[in-house]
């Protein structure tokens, strides 16, 4: 019965959804958003401090906001302050999981399944190839899609299977716990630096470079190194969490 | 010195923390008690970051309503770590990012920044109800509360898609100038319901129960006071600057805070456990706050606040600790409980007749005020649901008062610190002073109206 | 289309969260809701005939058509906060777990 009546419920619900935004004129149909009237479309031609005109691969210098990714300027440049929001939310979830499992005493959790030698060697020469491509991602955010966020997600990953593979390895968290803290305190820091060098918080105070160089957009391949490492070292920290149990 | 610091500075000393472990509480008390003092040197202003001005970049908005939040939540979090930080030390870099949250709630002036803070704060207040030790009633509240933020995102993401800015005042001119009010009632009713969850609004309020009704001293008065301060303020800027309200959706809303008041006091009134009524009460005063702001009272909206903020404070942190003594909460153990904590007992009193709304005290100010503006605009349904619920929250916490002053043989004993005393009293003292010399609080709650811009709103 | 199926997705997580008893049911439910609401996020900023946001050797010029980047943005801030939830859940799951025996809620009692 109340299977039944959840079911009414959501189905009525979907459809209250559908039809109140097919009656609304101001909601652009699905494919037929109209960019130039939005605020997206001074980030596309990166306008919104005076206008450099049009914008060519590796020939313009010094615009506003260098990645030639436009994903990454909004990320890191434009509204840099929600990542500093979201980094602060992975660090408090990475915290919140140590606080909540972990203890003083830890050791490996007892599994049944107990891992052959192919399996524990083979793995290692993986690991290293993983971890290559999560810091070839993180430190290209501003030039390819990816970033700071998947890249440190393909660390963690790549310590995910030294894990699995092999039931005594343990990574050193205490390393992990000072890497992350250094990496989010480093991006404060950069922030309260553009409001005392420069005017503003988080202010790009490096020169932008030409767009689509390696080093060009100043500080953002900094901001996402320093992005990737946090939470490639967060993450490690959750799944250490969840394999370890006190030991007695 | 920028406003942007009260953010910074928190986020900061959160992640060094982790570092320095024994050093932590003694870094949270510094900080909290530095963000108090830095708010008097802060000018009233609009902060770009970044170097974009609004709307392509973020800006945080100072004016006297979030300076008056800031200094609310700001304080009062304050007090509370002053108390509760010698017994949960461990907890302590989650309530400096808490803090950090809270102010970048009341400060921000963007809608998605808005939704980040609120996540921010929103994951720091599941941790802190961690310290209860109930991981079911925690459970419950992570899900209420993603699920309320998810819908928020919904409303805010259609209004994005219709109108193609998320900065508050340009959305806000823009809903003006294209006139739709009809169209954007179904995205305001989304964004009301995901902030309603957090604000114990019925019928979403079902985490509150079991996260205050076996509160600890730091859970009960943090939840209670100041994240409903917190999001009573939210609620406050976004329903009197940037919603529109159509007859049709103004009248769904009514009926949905004015069901909360009516159940929220129906259930305390029924319920025989001290922290229950207490949590109850808490229900129907965030019911208030939200009607106050849907009428577009603002002033008084943020002296409803504040009064309540502190009373709850001192009712949860009494009563909280005296559970915490002696290991339960209903009414019949805590029978005759002031007769010997005199001090502690009066300060009680002042904060639920305060509640209440009787003279002499600064809830009775706030309460004709707001009852006085309600028939001036001639409507009558309103203020007799007040005037209701107040006798029936007088009939519940007077028969509370006669049961904890009440001499008999087996008196609980009690004790309490001086740190707590010394809270309490100053803020009952306070309470009294400004509810019978109330001319500050009338022309500050004056001017607040008259300065803000109330662009949407159905004033 | 592709909002209809966001759509439909979200009603799934909503549904799963109205009736599903057990812990990890209700956490998966909730990431059922987060990918639905993501995906329609998505396409509020998709434009026919659009290239991606990002200047290549291919796309070099800025006067090309390109897609909304900006709901593109709150989509990478959506999902890592919805990580970030979803790793407190299933660590309050495994010490509910370790406190009732059990994950059905009907079966835990008294809280």
């Amino acid at each position: 019965m109340k299977n039944f009546l959840a079911l009414v419920f959501t189905l009525f619900l979907g459809f209250m959804i559908i039809t109140a935004l097919s009656n609304n004129e101001a909601f652009p149909k699905y494919g037929e958003a109209d960019v130039s009237t939005r605020v997206s479309q001074k980030y596309l031609d990166r306008s919104v401090n005076g206008n450099p005109g049009e914008i060519i691969f590796r020939e313009a210098t010094n615009l506003e906001s260098g990645p030639a990714n436009t994903v990454t300027a909004i990320v890191a440049d434009y509204r840099s302050f929600d990542t500093l929001g979201e980094v602060t939310v992975l660090f408090i979830s990475s915290l919140g999981v140590a606080l909540l499992l972990g203890s003083t005493k830890q050791r490996r959790m007892e599994l049944d399944f107990h891992p052959n030698f192919m399996l524990k060697v083979g793995s290692r020469a993986l690991f290293g190839i993983i971890l290559m491509t999560g810091i070839y991602i993180s430190i290209h955010g501003h030039l390819t899609p990816g970033g700071g966020f998947p890249g440190g997600t393909m660390i963690a990953s790549s310590m995910l299977l030294l894990y699995l593979a092999d039931d005594e390895f343990r990574a050193k968290i205490k390393g992990f716990k000072i890497l992350e803290s250094a990496a989010g305190s480093a991006y404060v820091i950069i922030g309260l630096l553009g409001l005392l060098i420069g005017s503003y918080f988080l202010e790009n105070l490096l020169n932008n470079g030409v767009l689509g160089y390696l080093f060009s957009a100043g500080m953002i391949p900094i901001i996402y190194v320093l992005i990737g490492l946090k939470v490639g070292s967060e993450i490690s920290g959750v799944i250490d969490n969840f394999l370890t149990e006190e030991s007695v | 010195m920028s406003a942007i610091l009260l953010i910074a500075i928190p986020l900061l000393a959160a992640f060094i923390s982790i570092l320095f472990k024994k050093a932590s509480p003694y870094i949270l008390l510094f900080v909290s008690f530095g963000s108090v003092i830095i708010l008097g040197y802060l000018p009233l202003e609009t902060i770009t970051i970044g170097g974009f001005s609004a709307p392509y970049g973020i800006n945080l908005v100072l004016d006297q309503y979030s300076l008056i939040a800031l200094y609310v939540v700001d304080t009062l979090f304050f007090l509370i770590v002053a108390i509760a930080c010698v017994k949960y030390k461990k907890i302590s870099t989650v309530l400096l990012v808490a803090l950090a949250g809270l102010n970048g709630i009341l400060l921000t002036g963007d809608l998605f920044n808005l939704f980040v803070f609120i996540e921010v704060s929103g994951i720091a207040a599941y941790l802190i109800t961690t310290t209860n030790k109930k991981p079911l009633a925690t459970f419950n509240y992570l899900v209420a509360g993603t699920v309320g933020s998810s819908l928020y995102l919904l409303g805010l993401i259609i209004l994005y898609a219709m109108f193609g800015t998320l900065n508050m005042a340009d959305m806000s001119a823009n809903i003006a100038s294209s006139g739709l009010t009809i169209a954007v009632a179904f995205p305001f009713l989304l964004m009301f319901i995901g902030l309603g969850v957090e604000a114990k609004l019925l019928p979403f309020n079902s985490w509150a129960k079991g996260i205050l009704a076996h509160s600890n001293k730091l859970t009960g008065p943090m939840i209670a006071s100041v994240y409903a301060a917190a999001i009573g303020f939210v609620f406050g800027r976004l329903l009197t600057s940037v919603f529109v309200f159509s007859d049709k959706l103004g009248l769904i809303l009514t009926i949905i805070v004015i069901a909360t008041i009516v159940a929220g006091e129906a259930m305390a009134f029924a319920s025989g456990k001290v922290r229950e009524i207490l949590l109850f009460s808490s229900i129907a005063q965030s019911g208030l706050v939200v009607l106050i702001f849907l009428q577009g009272f603002v002033g008084w909206g943020v002296f409803l606040i504040v009064a309540n903020a502190a009373g709850k404070l001192i009712l949860f942190m009494i009563a909280n600790h005296a559970s915490d003594e002696l290991g339960t909460d209903e009414v019949k153990a805590f029978k005759g409980l002031f007769v010997n904590n005199k001090v502690i007992g009066l300060a009680f009193t002042v904060a639920s007749l305060s509640a209440i709304g009787l003279p002499m005290f600064l809830g009775f100010v706030v309460k004709m005020n707001i009852l006085g503006d309600l028939f001036a605009t001639g409507d009558y349904l309103i203020p007799a649901v007040i005037l209701i619920t107040s006798i029936v929250e007088g009939i519940y916490f007077v028969r509370l008062l006669m049961k904890l002053w009440y001499k008999e043989d087996n008196l609980p004993v009690v004790q309490y610190e001086f740190v707590l005393k010394y809270v309490v009293v100053v803020l009952a003292v306070l309470i009294m002073l400004f509810g019978v010399y109330s001319a500050p609080v009338e022309t500050t709650a004056n001017d607040i109206d008259a300065n803000t811009i109330v662009e949407g709103g159905n004033l | 289309m592709l909002q209809y199926a966001a759509i439909v997705l979200l009603m799934l997580g909503l549904y799963g969260l109205l009736t599903q008893r057990n812990i990890i049911k209700i956490i998966i439910s909730l990431n059922i809701l987060e990918i639905g609401l993501n995906l329609f996020i998505v396409s509020v900023g998709f434009v026919d005939g659009g290239l991606a946001p990002i200047f290549t050797s291919v796309n070099n010029s800025s006067n090309l058509v390109f897609v909304d980047p900006l709901p593109q943005a709150l989509v990478l801030t959506a999902i890592v906060i919805g990580v970030g939830t979803t790793a407190l859940g299933l660590a309050l799951a495994k010490n509910i777990y370790q406190k009732y025996g059990t994950f059905e809620i009907d079966e835990m009692g008294e809280e």
